[in-house]
């Protein structure tokens, strides 16, 4: 346990302080860790073999970029750009406005639930959070709303998107276990919908306290409602399509990401927003996105390949059996690890550094590893507003230049806890993630 | 807009190293563009006409490995891995920049001795006459493109990779 | 003490890890009087790529099935061949020996200190729907692993997904594919009887599926060359024997977790109608596999005499 330990530390001095990217650094570590548990020390560093480690380090390149389940990554990247780029996240905004807008704190709740709609299909936090700030701050300013609500519905109806599916989080997080995309695409369903009604919850009670916060809209009539419908019904079909395919056996998750981002493309083709510069935008936009994914992959393979060869996980379990604590408080320790880190780390970092480590503890205590992941994509989706280092909130006062980061955290606080309450449903009662794989699959 | 200019609008890399980049991403987007072809129409073939198409599975891999090999030399140059950076505001632009070059030459020395790996790897594939199961493509040529892709990021890194820190970066 | 690492990919309930790897463990400890113990690790990556991560010592064995590197193993199939109808066990040994007597000058193992070669039991039918012909399998999607079952679907005229066997449960489940050509004992060990409810058992099977155990070199030159003997004293046809019998019990007790879960099991008879139909759809199949492997420079066609008398007589 000692190496890995050592090996672990290591990794947190190259990522955080030598600022190394963590692709490289959980790489270079796993590959000398992987060395010195073949026997390499200071002295023999001449005439070690290398081979070992090195073919190692070498066969995960080469399988992992081949890796056929892997395909969605680039393909699901490529579907969320295309329909981002078509203009939806206006006419999502425009749909659930026209609903929730006339109430207190409707334009917040619109905001949540249309970032919810949103960042499903997009997938990724950060571009939701940039893309709705354009679209949603402006009728927030013009009614009133104060910036923290405003801005903090933003940020956090952001984080939504990884887990409600299709995700890549999830995806990734599938990999690394070897556990079912197809189920922990299932088991993200119910808590992601869940985040959305605790946010509105959340909204409610911000207005409740300081109802000068978040002053009513206009309220439409159902003619108007329903004309405002009509702008995502392409979308609400293509997700209606990618999620029901996957759920009844039509497609595996791959072949959906590939009649997603088709059916996306299609859609884009439609409303004449795509031309062939923006199209090469799109497709080299998604290939450096996916590139960068791959590569943080790659290292986290190698990384784990030493963690498993200096016996990490077991040792844990062994130590952690010493201690006779429940398995459950095991749990809440490692959650309580994640939140820490989820000061510092974002989303993806924190689940690659932390996931090959405690999944075999959590497997042997016999937890089910599908709930695992949902937790786990739960915590880090906090991690995506805590602060100091809350992505989410840094890309919204990026793009709003007058609001402070300081702001930000201020509003997001109440969403903050209502992530927190969350968590605490998806880890203490499991068939809120297990229930629709448990229904459809097993 | 010619389409030089274009290209010139399009890229913040200099001279040739831009011509480069466009190079490495048409083919990233021509072969992204194909695996989303490629896919819809197995599915479509599949339950429309009973008929998938022949080895697709195989494409598709070797699809992924063009795809993210060709962009790598590309994100990798222009800083584009993920990096975490909670220290920045207090390590100062000096210091920042020393790192940099740390990062430039620990990435770029790792990718030259694993192509050299991968390298091996192909050439041992080719010796042993490994084909794919379906349309007998020789195994060993794909791994030869990552092997080279891996050089040709580590060479970029050190050279154009590091210009572009030392000279180019805005702050 | 030496630890062997030993590589692994299948459930560590299937006969190969709960048999086989610990009995063969038991051996070399006792034959190396407890100088080499064996530790079996999980998750090193794709089946095929155990042969290059033992030849280049990231893990000290392994074991792996020859049809995932097309190309490389074109000699092993001589086992595959549809018709030896035989126990893994017979097939096992025979594979070994004329392994030894003829093949081992083409060097297809190279790299690798070979340790057995064995075969899983008879590859059935196993699908979603039932069918009462061959026929029926036209144009259905299949999981084929490679080897001679490539074959035997380009002549079925079935589309032929490729895939490690792990993946066979959950591409089933989603209907991926309509079925697998498989052994009776992943019925049991991979939970088929879940999803391929229709079990098809030919006489003697469809094809055997050729498999290998292998050492690393750099491993065995670690050893004493006292320890070396022994290791390999009780490895060779005696663990492929080991192996092949293990196989054979997995298919047993696959075939009664099928029976206990209700499984519509159609085992054809001899002279059945569906026997018929694959014995002419496997005509020349053989023949065919000797004029493809001429370019190794081997005697092919004794070989494939020598291993089906061999096969067939065992334990007559
Ligand atoms: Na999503
Ligand atoms: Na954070």
């Amino acid at each position: 346990m000692t190496v890995a330990l050592i090996g672990f530390a290591i990794l947190l001095v190259l990522i955080v302080i030598v600022r190394i990217p963590i692709a490289f650094s959980m790489g270079i570590v796993g590959f000398f860790g992987f060395a010195y548990m073949q026997g390499l020390t200071f002295d023999n560093m001449g005439d070690f073999r290398w081979t070992g480690s090195l073919s190692m380090a070498a066969k995960r390149v080469v399988d992992t970029a081949q890796e056929y389940s892997l395909s969605v990554i680039p393909l699901f990247i490529l579907m969320g750009n295309l329909v981002t780029k078509s203009g939806l996240s206006h006419e999502l905004y425009r749909a659930s406005n026209a609903f929730l807008g006339h109430r207190k704190g409707g334009l917040s709740m619109a905001t949540v639930v249309a970032c919810g709609g949103f960042s499903a299909i997009c997938g990724s936090s950060l571009a939701t959070s940039a893309t709705m700030a354009k679209v949603a701050m402006p009728p927030m300013r013009k009614y009133g709303y104060a910036d923290s609500l405003a801005t903090a519905s933003i940020a956090a109806g952001g984080t939504l998107g990884i887990l409600i599916p299709p995700s890549v989080i999830l995806v990734i997080y599938g990999l690394l276990t070897e556990t079912s995309i197809r189920e922990l695409f299932a088991a993200g369903f119910i808590p992601g919908f869940m985040g959305i009604l605790l946010y509105l919850c959340a909204v409610r009670y911000v207005v409740w306290r300081k109802p000068e916060a978040g002053p009513c809209g206009e309220k439409l009539t159902w003619p108007e409602r329903m004309e405002a419908l009509n702008g995502v019904w392409g979308v609400l079909i293509l997700f209606t399509i990618v999620m029901g395919g996957i759920y009844m056996g039509i497609f595996t998750p791959t072949e959906a990401a590939g009649i997603g981002a088709g059916g996306a493309f299609l859609i884009a083709l439609s409303r004449k927003t795509l031309t062939f510069a923006s199209l090469f935008d799109i497709l080299t936009d998604t290939g450096r996105t996916s590139a960068m994914l791959f590569g943080v992959l790659i290292g986290a393979l190698i990384f784990s390949n030493f963690i498993n060869r200096a016996g990490l996980p077991s040792d844990l379990l062994a130590f952690v059996q010493g201690l006779d604590v429940s398995p459950m408080m095991v749990i809440f320790a490692i959650l309580g690890i994640y939140i820490v880190l989820g000061m510092v780390f974002e989303s993806l970092s924190m689940m690659l550094l932390t996931v090959p480590i405690f999944f075999p503890l959590v497997h042997s205590l016999g937890f089910d590893l599908v709930w695992f992941g949902i937790v786990v994509v739960v915590v880090t989706e906090i991690s995506l507003i805590t602060p100091p280092v809350g992505m989410n909130v840094f890309v919204l006062s990026a793009v709003l230049r007058d609001v402070k980061a300081s702001t930000i955290f201020k509003g997001v606080t109440p969403f903050w806890c209502a992530d927190i309450v969350r968590l605490i449903l998806v880890t203490l009662i499991a068939p809120i993630s297990l229930f629709l794989p448990e229904l459809l699959y097993r | 807009m010619s389409f030089s200019a274009w290209v010139t609008a399009h890229y913040e890399e200099k001279g040739p190293v831009k011509w480069l980049a466009f190079a490495l991403e048409l083919v990233a987007a021509v072969t992204l563009f194909l695996l989303m072809v490629l896919t819809c129409a197995d599915v479509f073939g599949r339950y429309f006409f009973d008929n998938s198409v022949d080895g697709a599975t195989e494409l598709t891999e070797i699809g992924i490995a063009i795809l993210v090999f060709a962009e790598m030399p590309v994100i990798t140059w222009r800083g584009g891995h993920v990096v975490v950076d909670i220290l920045d505001r207090m390590l100062g632009s000096v210091l920042l920049k020393v790192l940099g070059l740390l990062s430039a030459f620990l990435m770029s020395s790792s990718l030259y001795f694993l192509g050299e790996r991968i390298y091996f790897l192909a050439a041992r594939s080719m010796r042993r006459d490994e084909v794919t199961e379906y349309l007998e493509l020789p195994v060993g040529l794909i791994i030869q493109y990552i092997a080279v892709m891996s050089w040709v990021t580590a060479g970029a890194m050190i050279t154009y990779g590091v210009y572009r820190l030392l000279f180019l970066s805005r702050d | 003490e030496t630890v062997m690492r030993v590589a692994s990919w299948l459930p560590p309930t299937h006969p190969q890890n709960a048999v086989v790897w610990p009995t063969w463990g038991k051996w070399v400890e006792e034959a190396t009087e407890g100088r080499v113990k064996i530790k079996i690790e999980y998750g090193m990556g794709h089946p095929k790529t155990m042969f290059e991560l033992v030849e280049d010592g990231v893990v000290d064995a392994s074991f792996s099935y020859h049809g995932y590197v097309p190309g490389r193993f074109k000699l092993t199939q001589v086992v595959e061949q549809p018709g030896l109808g035989v126990s893994a066990e017979a097939a096992s040994i025979a594979h070994w020996r004329v392994n030894e007597k003829y093949f081992t000058k083409a060097n297809e193992h190279d790299g690798l200190v070979l340790a057995a070669l064995f075969t899983h039991g008879p590859g059935q039918i196993h699908m979603a729907k039932p069918i009462d012909s061959l026929s029926d399998l036209k144009g259905k999607k299949i999981r084929i692993g490679g080897g001679v079952q490539g074959e035997i679907g380009k002549r079925l005229g079935v589309t032929a997904v490729g895939a490690p066997a792990p993946k066979v449960y959950e591409m089933m489940q989603q209907g991926v594919i309509d079925g697998v050509f498989i052994p009776m004992g992943e019925q049991k060990t991979l939970r088929l009887k879940e999803v391929a409810r229709n079990v098809v058992a030919l006489p003697g099977g469809m094809y055997l599926g050729s498999f290998s155990m292998f050492l690393s070199p750099d491993f065995m030159d670690s050893l004493s060359e006292k320890d070396r003997k022994a290791v390999m004293s009780v490895s060779g046809e005696k663990l492929s024997a080991l192996a092949g019998r293990a196989w054979d019990a997995g298919d047993a007790e696959g075939y009664v977790a099928a029976k206990e879960a209700g499984v519509n099991l159609n085992e054809v008879a001899a002279d059945g109608a569906m026997a018929k139909e694959f014995k002419s759809l496997a005509k020349g199949m053989d023949d065919a596999w000797v004029s493809h492997v001429t370019d190794r420079g081997v005697d092919a066609k004794a070989a494939l005499t020598e291993l089906r008398s061999i096969a067939r007589s065992y334990g007559k």
